[in-house]
């Protein structure tokens, strides 16, 4: 099969779910609710097109006066006036769809595209033009003459509209795609997603994706689930990765294998950060480490390593720390921003804390499973052993919930830590509780702070044998 | 009675001059394109041209050309309107009796316009 001519849209994350950009020489439609982003990302994947040598005809119809639209665009860093009126032209046609029918505007477009040798045409206003049709029909036919003339000269097209998703739409089924673009509540919070409804010849990521606009420009961030599946996994490197604590290393049968992924599983205060710490604290040039975090800013952390007497090394050497405070955060943007600062510095330790802050970034819950499980699989490819925090909401005591259903899928192994109340004072406990490929030792041991930080206690199951001196008196 | 021609493809645009160049007491027609701008002047000609740059068929530039480089009509006075291309325009003083800049003060605009005609 031959490899289709692409024209990119100038945004990796939209690339990526059209399978490599827009095909050259087609049609799509880009539809959505008025401020839901069409003009933006329009204009960006036009100026995109000109910074690649493109040139870009932008016919409107009834909008904002095209000045207007030049100031709300001068904030946006694709947004260059210099190529306005030689590279990209901007023109309107209302007063010949007014006087002179649907018809005269193809002439229009044939004609003002050759003009200016136009290999992008974007057509802002398709529900102007079905307000001017007298039947469905004249719609279908212009869409499909404005499409067949580009496509004779090689010349993409996108139809800009305002028209409500839920209708049935006669042209979607002229173009070769139709991308919508959707800005919803969800809770209290705007959620802005895309999703391609059509995509003929080319098979794009379905789905919901989100996306945002920024200063920068649209960024969309594809469901990590939903691309293509990754080839499986190169065997996992022979070998422990310690995690700092001498004796919990001996519990989990020298350490968790490289590569894994370990839930530290606790209540508040029940010493996970600090596990995390010592995690930390084994970074090396070899095996850089990254903190990525929601809760404590990397001054505290490091101030309570100072505390304890754990030692770190100085930021961006071994050891990166990142802090994502809790928001509006967007769930995939969160991954892409984790992977992105693993892969950039090659790091092998990764410390999260917590995976909570990943599920108080979803909008559609019942997909976590999936985007922990996707998520999980890329940080193991990519040979990085990692240890995860989860707040358990029993504070105190000894029965445990899942904090996640199907939470095999996520970690390789699990990792207890918990408060119990012993004479009157609060006992903290380590267990493994599971290791995907290796041996452990499941007795539950005490954990306490000395001077260095967390030393693996006795085991519980000792500590009762030995008989309480209050007990033995009278 | 002065008479002024008004060529802008953004339909929104020509109409509010022509509103307010009607209640001046000029007596305005607009056209969409520098094309239909050309064949206007020909057909009758106007006191002054207002143009805008962009405009599909033929823009405001190219329409100033043509005006120039034919004798008969090489006098027109020609205001150029633009929101992009002022530079541009203004690179080329032998086109233009004057460039405004989008967005323009409407008073301002009144007072370049009665340089040019007599009332």
């Amino acid at each position: 099969m031959t490899e289709l001519h692409r024209l990119t849209s100038g945004i990796d994350g939209l690339d990526r779910i059209l399978a490599g950009g827009f095909i050259s020489g087609a049609s799509y439609i880009i539809q959505g609710q008025p401020g839901a982003g069409k003009t933006i990302l329009s204009n960006e994947i036009a100026f995109a097109h000109v910074a690649g040598g493109g040139r870009v005809l932008y016919v409107t119809l009834l909008a904002e006066s095209h000045e207007r639209l030049f100031q709300s665009l001068d904030p946006f860093a694709f947004f260059d006036r210099t190529h306005l009126g030689s590279a990209i032209t901007y023109v309107s046609v209302f007063q010949t769809l007014r006087d002179e029918g649907l018809d005269a505007v193809v002439k229009l477009l044939r004609r003002e595209t050759k003009r200016q040798a136009a290999t992008l045409l974007i057509f802002d206003g398709l529900l102007n033009a079905r307000d001017r049709a007298d039947t469905e029909f004249d719609v279908k036919t212009f869409v499909a003459e404005v499409q067949g003339q580009a496509a004779f000269v090689g010349c993409t097209v996108l139809f800009l509209t305002s028209s409500n998703v839920s209708e049935v739409n006669p042209e979607h089924t002229m173009v070769d795609g139709v991308i919508e673009l959707k800005d919803t509540l969800a809770g209290v919070r705007t959620v802005r997603e895309l999703r391609v409804r059509k995509s003929r010849g080319s098979r794009a990521v379905g789905g919901l994706h989100k996306f945002e606009i920024t200063d920068a420009g649209v960024t969309v961030y594809p469901r990590i689930e939903a691309l293509p599946a990754i080839a499986n996994a190169p065997a996992l490197a022979p070998g422990r990765v310690g995690t700092g604590v001498a004796g919990l290393d001996d519990m989990l049968g020298g350490g968790p294998p490289a590569g894994t992924v370990t839930l530290l599983a606790g209540p508040t205060g029940s010493g996970k950060t600090t596990l995390g710490l010592h995690f930390l604290s084994q970074a090396s040039e070899a095996e850089p480490a990254l903190h990525f975090g929601f809760f404590e800013t990397p001054d505290r952390l490091r101030a309570k390593a100072a505390a304890l007497g754990i030692t770190l090394a100085e930021e961006g050497t071994a050891l990166e720390m990142q802090r994502i405070a809790l928001g509006d955060n967007i769930l995939d943007k969160l991954a892409y921003q984790l992977l992105d600062h693993v892969r950039s510095r090659g790091v092998k330790r990764l410390f999260i804390d917590g995976l909570g802050g990943f599920e108080r970034a979803s909008v559609h819950r019942p997909r976590l499973v999936e985007f922990f499980a996707s998520l999980m699989d890329q940080l193991r490819l990519g040979g990085v052993t990692t240890l995860a925090t989860w707040e358990l909401r029993e504070l105190v005591g000894t029965d445990v919930s899942a904090p996640i259903s199907e939470i095999s899928a996520i970690l390789d192994n699990m990792v207890l830590l918990r408060l119990i109340e012993e004479d009157h004072r609060l006992i903290r406990t380590v267990a493994v509780q599971k290791m995907r490929d290796s041996h452990f030792d499941s007795a539950v041991h005490a954990l306490d702070f000395a001077s260095g930080g967390l030393v693996l206690g006795e085991a519980l199951g000792a500590r009762h044998t030995r008989p309480n001196p209050q007990q033995t008196r009278g | 009675m002065a008479y002024i021609l008004v060529a802008d493809d953004e339909f929104l645009l020509a109409m509010i001059l022509t509103d307010v160049l009607e209640d001046e007491g000029y007596e305005v027609a607009t056209v969409s394109n520098g094309e239909a701008a050309l064949s206007a002047v020909y057909k009758r000609r106007p006191d002054l041209v207002i143009t805008d740059f962009m405009m599909p068929s033929m823009t405001g530039l190219e329409f100033a050309e043509a005006i120039r480089g034919d004798k008969t009509m090489a006098s027109l006075p020609i205001i150029l309107v633009s929101g992009a291309q002022g530079a541009v325009a203004r690179e080329r003083p032998e086109l233009f009796e004057e460039v405004l800049d989008k967005p323009y003060q409407i008073n301002y605009m009144l007072e370049v316009i009665s340089k040019y005609i007599a009332k």
